[in-house]
């Protein structure tokens, strides 16, 4: 497994990006998972009795993330991807997926 | 009389917190140290190689160790963690949920503690997977790559954090109502 080269030899990063933005994708998912099933929206059913619903919302992020990377990769991969803004928006879902998953806010619902 | 050391459930939560966690925290830090000290302006230059090569298999244990921290933690040490005790049953030792949440001083460490335990690792584990990927697909060009190295960088130092959290609240869980 080794990076694309463009025509002036240089690596193309999209496999790279694809792989960051899609696990920011998998921590929003996270998040979301949390925050909707604290808010009774929609709660992912357990898909192992024993450890409950924590197995169905895990789960469905893991789906969610290797889904949103695969679509990435195929997308992406040998191509050069303007990196601030995937670095932004990495971050950017990495932090909402992160604060969603805190306790003291949803708590706040 | 023979005394058992560990039960089963202790010696899965001991695997759990501390050889694959433990082990996961300490490749997370050695990660996070060598992409910031290693740096490769000649990205062909064979030492550049071998040390991106070191890092790649770093990284990639570190995920391994993550993941299997995560699978192991929900799937063989949170069901007995969880587990209801019978009606009118007075000793909770074996109960640690229901422990913690009978001492209003120590019901935070559910509240808080498990409930954040539950789910951050996993999203550390994804955030492991990408770096692992990353350096292994882009090899030394990782190392010669700003970007690539400032990204990397970042999604370790915040893997760090969750892991150390989640690894923190899980000793103070694991002192107030030991899985035994």
């Amino acid at each position: 497994m080794a990076a694309s080269e463009d025509s002036k030899g240089e690596v193309a990063n999209g496999a790279a990006m694809a792989a960051f933005l899609g696990a920011g994708i998998g921590a929003f998912a996270m998040g979301l998972m949390v925050i909707l099933n604290e808010a009774g929206l929609f709660a992912a059913p357990a898909l192992y009795a024993p450890a409950g619903g924590v197995s169905g919302r895990t789960t469905f992020a893991a789906l969610i993330w290797v889904i949103g990377w695969v679509v990435l990769h195929r997308r992406w991969r040998g191509r050069q991807i303007e990196s601030r803004r995937v670095h932004a928006a990495t971050m950017l879902l990495i932090g909402l997926g992160v604060l969603l998953i805190f306790p003291p806010v949803w708590k706040l619902l | 009389m023979d005394t058992m050391l560990f039960t089963g459930r202790s010696l899965w939560t001991m695997i759990h917190g501390m050889a694959l966690g433990g082990g996961a925290l300490m490749g997370l830090a050695a990660a996070l140290f060598s992409v910031r000290a290693m740096s490769a302006a000649n990205a062909s230059d064979t030492a550049a190689q071998r040390e991106s090569r070191y890092l790649a298999w770093l990284t990639v244990g570190v995920a391994v160790l993550l993941w299997l921290t995560v699978l192991v933690g929900t799937y063989i040490t949170f069901p007995p963690y969880r587990a209801t005790p019978p009606e009118g049953l007075l000793d909770l030792s074996r109960y640690p949920r229901s422990l913690i949440q009978s001492n209003p001083g120590t019901a935070w460490l559910h509240g808080f503690g498990m409930e954040l335990k539950e789910h951050a690792p996993w999203i550390a584990a994804m955030l492991a997977t990408a770096v692992a990927f990353v350096s292994v697909r882009y090899r030394s060009k990782l190392l010669g790559d700003a970007r690539l190295r400032s990204m990397t960088t970042a999604l370790l130092a915040i893997c760090f954090l969750l892991v150390s959290l989640a690894a923190l609240l899980g000793v103070f869980i694991n002192k107030v109502a030991p899985l035994e």
